[in-house]
């Protein structure tokens, strides 16, 4: 029963990710021979073509891929190569001093803790509330399920700067001010629409008959929610788990607005350091650095199911 | 059973309906209810209602309606390179075939970036003296000096130097979403079409972009959004300046709210600008997403 890991190596429509070897999914196979079609259809033929192609291919990841390689060699320059007039791609010198000066400073580590905190709490309470609601909108399609996935759509669309500061004081009247789980709510509040739209797709693609085979079988509802489908559909909880991580790891403004010093999370240190401690850019490129790699080895790691939780929503459409 | 489905959908629903409101609702009835009062901003200091005072004070300064045409700006720019720029690498990538998808999953990776990361490093290469870009074309013979273009510290220019992080760091969401689309265009089409004799710009205006619209058309939306609503980049890299040059709607009233301590102004610029986009948002569900339809 568990189908979830099959994933599409071009990472295109919804049903690759949770649809599984056992499932009847006549949009599957259509989308399969289609694609194979595709292939010879748009690829490009000819050799010198394909050479030329290549090479256009390489020009744009040489100069999509440089800013971060930058932003890299110059963590590793001497504090005061950093501002060197004219400035050098690579460092004279390769040090760690700008490591050592960012993760030395008061708060630095605390907020690295921080930021994780809040971000799993963040995640934690998107899935908690997302899974049961899109499951509820997507199997039985009830005119209020319609209407709320609209309204949660809708929030989307909220501008942050709007709802910050009355959250903020809304946090602050119930005792919350200053802590991660009062930022982790807030992050909540933009991850949890888009947790609902993810997963509504991925519940989409599972067939009913599963669920109700369960039922027969002496299952209730919830019981077969939790036993059967929650499992069959753990791929598309991960994607949505990894988008709310991202989220709230990534989250400025919210973050800006509603910590001080208890709970300050990394974003907020890093854009911190342009005043509070005159431009000292190469604390500012080892700190972000510090912050950017992991989550872009996490990435790399689970590419393909992150493809397919990009594109998912828009392609089905 | 038909009702008691129904209340079981409701049951599953309820835990998240409430959340989002608690936590988004109640907090944008409490802007509204606020952009009617004249509010002191300090702590428990006198509270007026001037009733829709402070949207006529909105209206009538330059700041915000200059906010409001720099945010169109802002937003039509980082859409319209995104989009191009989109296509061009899903294009690319999808004529280049099976061997291209390492590089299809490193084109990601700005994705994963803080947008407060990606405004910090292009600052720091567009910075005036020891920035980057302005030394390579300079090295380059394109500029006589280093200094000659004040990407961040030209009033004229800024607006779209400040873009150019958001550029880069969704430009592979548009590739992303563009290219699955492409994935799903029947090669039969595309075959068909060659032997007719079509050359690529044709095979692209008459076939591939009309086959795409739907999915061209999320993308836009999903990202016009996004960056219409864009401050980290911009806070980071000039704080709006110079001469408020780079002041989108966010900072406007992020700046209002905190700097100038004008809550009540702050929350009816708020409102207007929610207002804006709840239209943009109820237009595009209304039409294009159409999420949990019956199929």
């Amino acid at each position: 029963m568990r189908v979830a890991e099959r994933t599409r190596p071009d990472g295109g429509k919804a049903a690759a990710v949770t649809a599984g070897t056992s499932l009847p999914s006549t949009t599957q196979a259509g989308g399969r021979r289609r694609r194979s079609v595709n292939r010879e259809g748009l690829e490009a033929g000819k050799r010198s073509t394909r050479t030329l192609l290549w090479i256009l291919l390489a020009a744009a990841m040489v100069l999509y891929g440089f800013p971060f390689l930058y932003l890299l060699f110059t963590s590793f320059k001497t504090p005061i190569d950093t501002i060197a007039v004219p400035p050098t791609i690579l460092p004279k010198e390769w040090t760690l001093e700008n490591y050592a000066n960012a993760l030395g400073r008061n708060g630095v580590l605390a907020s690295f803790i921080n930021s994780a905190q809040t971000a799993v709490i963040s995640t934690v309470l998107s899935l908690v509330l997302a899974v049961p609601a899109a499951y509820g909108i997507t199997r039985y399609k009830t005119p209020s399920g319609r209407v709320f996935i609209m309204a949660a759509l809708v929030t989307r669309m909220v501008p942050p700067v709007a709802i910050g500061i009355p959250l903020a004081t809304m946090m602050a009247s119930v005792g919350l001010a200053d802590t991660p789980i009062a930022l982790s709510i807030a992050h909540t509040t933009i991850s949890l629409p888009l947790s609902i739209w993810l997963m509504s797709s991925f519940f989409e693609a599972v067939p009913r008959d599963l669920e109700e085979a369960a039922t027969v079988d002496g299952c209730s509802r919830l019981g077969a929610l939790w036993r059967v489908v929650i499992p069959v559909v753990s791929g598309g909880i991960a994607v949505t788990a990894i988008f709310a991580f991202l989220a709230s790891w990534n989250e400025f403004l919210f973050a800006l607005l509603m910590t001080a010093i208890r709970s300050q999370t990394t974003p907020v240190v890093i854009a911190n350091f342009q005043t509070q401690f005159g431009l000292d850019w190469g604390s500012m490129t080892a700190l972000a650095a510090v912050y950017s790699i992991p989550v872009i080895l996490l990435t790399l790691l689970l590419q393909r199911k992150i493809v397919a939780g990009m594109t998912l929503g828009a392609v089905k459409g | 059973m038909r009702i008691s489905d129904r209340r079981f959908a409701l049951f599953l629903m309820t835990p998240a309906a409430l959340f989002l409101a608690v936590f988004v609702a109640y907090p944008l009835f409490r802007l509204v209810a606020d952009s009617f009062f004249k509010i002191s901003p300090i702590a428990g200091g006198p509270r007026d209602f001037v009733g829709l005072e402070n949207y006529f004070r909105a209206f009538a300064s330059e700041a915000f309606m200059g906010a409001g045409w720099r945010t169109l700006a802002y937003t039509a720019v980082v859409v319209t390179l995104e989009f191009a720029l989109g296509l061009g690498m899903a294009l690319l990538f999808t004529t280049l075939g099976r061997k291209s998808q390492v590089w299809r999953t490193v084109f990601m990776y700005p994705l994963m970036i803080a947008p407060i990361v990606a405004g910090l490093l292009w600052k720091f290469l567009m910075i005036d003296n020891f920035g980057l870009i302005g030394t390579v074309l300079h090295q380059a013979g394109i500029l006589s000096n280093p200094n000659q273009i004040g990407w961040l510290s030209d009033p004229d220019i800024v607006l779209f130097s400040v873009a150019i992080p958001d550029i880069w760091l969704t430009t592979s969401f548009m590739c992303l979403v563009l290219f699955a689309g492409l994935q799903n265009i029947p090669g039969d089409l595309i075959e068909a079409a060659r032997l007719d004799g079509a050359r690529a710009p044709a095979l692209l205006f008459r076939i591939i972009l009309p086959l795409l619209r739907p999915v061209i058309a999320v993308a836009l939306v999903v990202r016009g959004i996004d960056a219409a609503r864009a401050f980290d980049t911009i806070l980071i890299q000039t704080n709006g300046g110079p001469q408020s040059a780079s002041e989108t709607m966010s900072l406007l009233i992020y700046r209002t709210m905190i700097r100038f301590g004008d809550p009540g102004l702050a929350s009816a610029m708020g409102t207007i600008y929610l207002l804006a986009m709840l239209g943009v948002a109820f237009f595009a569900v209304a039409t294009i997403w159409r999420p949990g339809k019956d199929n």
